[in-house]
């Protein structure tokens, strides 16, 4: 029996803070053949503004496909979705003004490179979003330098030239370029060294605290999302099965175990620490379970 | 999106026809392809028509399938019968306008080159549906092996045949997430005129030429590490038997054929065959 398709317009109520709504969204590839297999099943979230959300779940859970709907790459089949105001139950949304303020660095994103020159390269999305020529490097020097590199040294070598971690922060670079309001991160710091990671990482913090950017970041790093995240989406076999701030869901190990999951150092730490009868706040790194036990161990000499 | 595009379109079923030897398939597909051209009568391609159903029906492929592999050469099928039309100038003249004329001879030898490409592409893609590319290579390397007196590489060739399909699907893969990220920045690849359109692809080939090139690079390192050498014996893992199957099969195609030759030889004068030894 053929499934019924029902694109729902998003209701005009969602609040101008709400950075992405999603309600019953539905997605099956080749959605012909009845037996297609879901993808994402009745996904219903919000996001704000300024939050910064981990997406986490094993291969094949559906996360990239969710992820690949903020920008439209993938169209709406059922439910609705509304990104910054884009209401992507239309049939013509405003692709260019959605993908300029949705950025998406994809894993492995240098291997997208392709002009001749670094500049050049960070400059192609703004050439195709329409921003005039005279801006643009002006808006590639201020990217570059925002991904720690130097402008001058770097803008007329050959990307192909560079070091791995520097051609991922060019790629990096050639999406932060167009300023968008929320960056989406497949693994950004997939085959990169601890140094690397930090970087990146650090990064993408900088951005999401003092320019406001919603985060999106797919990751397998659990002490990662652990020790960045306000937020932890997880999903499993195309549902959303928990949507916890992480001290919360790092909690349940047994379920954690269960969805082939690894519970974060930090976590697990604090956890045995709990079951031993000593209760910390809440800690995100190892820097903050150390003053945490300092704090305690004053407090039980006093 | 590029996922549903299919090289070699094998399909998978158990039939005859998938179960025959490689080796033999891809012989009888070779004299299938030269035996259509010594058919001349309607007859003649009404015989050959109830041989590829036959076959079609032994090989458990849908009709369906088959009768795909001809849109893609669709724009072959009518340059090669609209030049036919126009360039007999045999038999009677039946419509002429300005500098066109057709005869009615036209119209038959068109007809007979149409019907002839489509039993070719038929023939050819009934072994590609029912043979996996990599019995595929492994048959033509079995068939090229004598071939190696002469120092033909023949294993090599196999090699280069078989990697270069196992690259495929991972290229298309490739090309789908270049053309998302590139997408993702903005660009678009279905607006403007031809030489912006064409200029559109610049973004998505050269990462993917880079990438087939890693992935070259790679696949040799992993090839040396392992000290692979082609030029020993090497001994395959699925060897390739002869049955009962492929001798019925190869029976009864060489007799269609035979058939046809015999026929060819008696319409025509040895005469006017003479210019096959020249």
């Amino acid at each position: 029996m053929p499934r019924a398709k029902k694109i729902v317009p998003t209701p005009s109520v969602v609040e101008p803070n709400v950075a992405i709504y999603a309600d019953k969204l539905t997605f099956s590839y080749n959605a012909k053949s009845t037996s297609g297999k879901r993808a994402l099943t009745d996904i219903s979230l919000t996001i704000n503004r300024g939050e910064f959300v981990a997406l986490v779940g094993h291969t094949g859970s559906g996360k990239s496909t969710f992820v690949q709907h903020l920008n439209a790459l993938m169209r709406l089949q059922q439910g609705s979705l509304n990104v910054l105001g884009h209401d992507l139950a239309q049939k013509k949304p405003n692709l260019m003004q959605l993908r300029k303020q949705v950025g998406m660095v994809f894993q492995y994103p240098e291997y997208q490179l392709f002009a001749d020159t670094v500049l050049e390269d960070v400059c192609f999305g703004p050439k195709n979003f329409g921003v005039p020529a005279s801006e643009h490097e002006q808006l590639a020097k201020k990217a570059i330098e925002l991904v720690g590199l130097d402008f001058e040294e770097v803008k007329n070598k050959s990307p192909f030239d560079l070091s791995g971690g520097e051609k991922r922060r060019v790629a990096f670079a050639g999406v932060l370029v167009s300023e968008p309001q929320i960056l989406v991160l497949d693994e950004p710091t997939a085959g990169l060294d601890p140094q690397g990671k930090k970087e990146i990482l650090q990064l993408v913090r900088k951005l999401n605290k003092e320019q406001g950017v919603t985060v999106i970041m797919v990751s397998h790093d659990m002490n990662e999302v652990y020790e960045n995240a306000d937020r932890v989406i997880v999903f499993r076999d195309g549902c959303l099965v928990y949507d916890l701030p992480p001290q919360q869901l790092f909690r349940l190990e047994n379920e954690i175990e269960d969805m082939n999951l690894e519970v974060p150092q930090v976590a697990a730490f604090c956890n045995v620490l709990e079951q031993a009868g000593i209760t910390l706040p809440t800690c995100h790194n190892v820097e903050e379970v150390f003053a945490a036990l300092c704090a305690l161990k004053e407090g039980s000499n006093a | 999106m590029l996922r549903d595009v299919t090289f070699g379109q094998y399909y998978l079923t158990k039939s005859f026809v998938h179960s025959m030897d490689a080796r033999i398939k891809l012989i009888l597909c070779l004299l299938f392809m030269v035996g259509i051209f010594f058919v001349q009568s309607f007859v003649g391609f009404a015989f050959v028509a109830l041989f590829l159903l036959v076959a079609i029906g032994f090989s458990h492929v849908p009709l369906g399938s088959i009768v795909k592999s001809i849109k893609g050469i669709i724009f072959l099928l009518c340059l090669t019968a609209l030049l036919n039309m126009f360039f007999t100038k045999d038999g009677n003249l039946l419509v002429s306008w300005w500098i066109f004329e057709i005869y009615d001879q036209g119209l038959i030898v068109a007809a007979k080159m149409l019907l002839r490409l489509v039993f070719l592409v038929m023939g050819s893609s009934l072994l590609t549906l029912t043979t996996t590319p990599v019995d595929l290579t492994h048959a033509i390397e079995s068939l090229l092996k004598p071939l190696k007196v002469i120092k033909f590489p023949a294993h090599e060739l196999a090699l280069i045949m078989s990697l270069t399909l196992s690259f495929i699907p991972g290229l298309i893969e490739e090309t789908d997430r270049i053309i998302s990220a590139q997408k993702a920045r903005g660009a678009s690849f279905d607006s403007g005129n031809l030489i912006k359109r064409a200029k559109a692809f610049v973004p998505i080939l050269i990462p993917l030429l880079v990438g087939g090139f890693r992935k070259a690079e790679e696949l040799a390192n992993a090839m040396n590490s392992r000290c692979y050498e082609g030029s020993t014996n090497r001994t395959q893992m699925r060897v390739m038997k002869l049955s009962w199957r492929d001798l019925v099969g190869a029976l009864i195609t060489v007799a269609v054929f035979a058939t046809i030759f015999v026929v060819y030889a008696m319409r025509s004068q040895w005469s006017t065959i003479t210019w096959l030894y020249f």
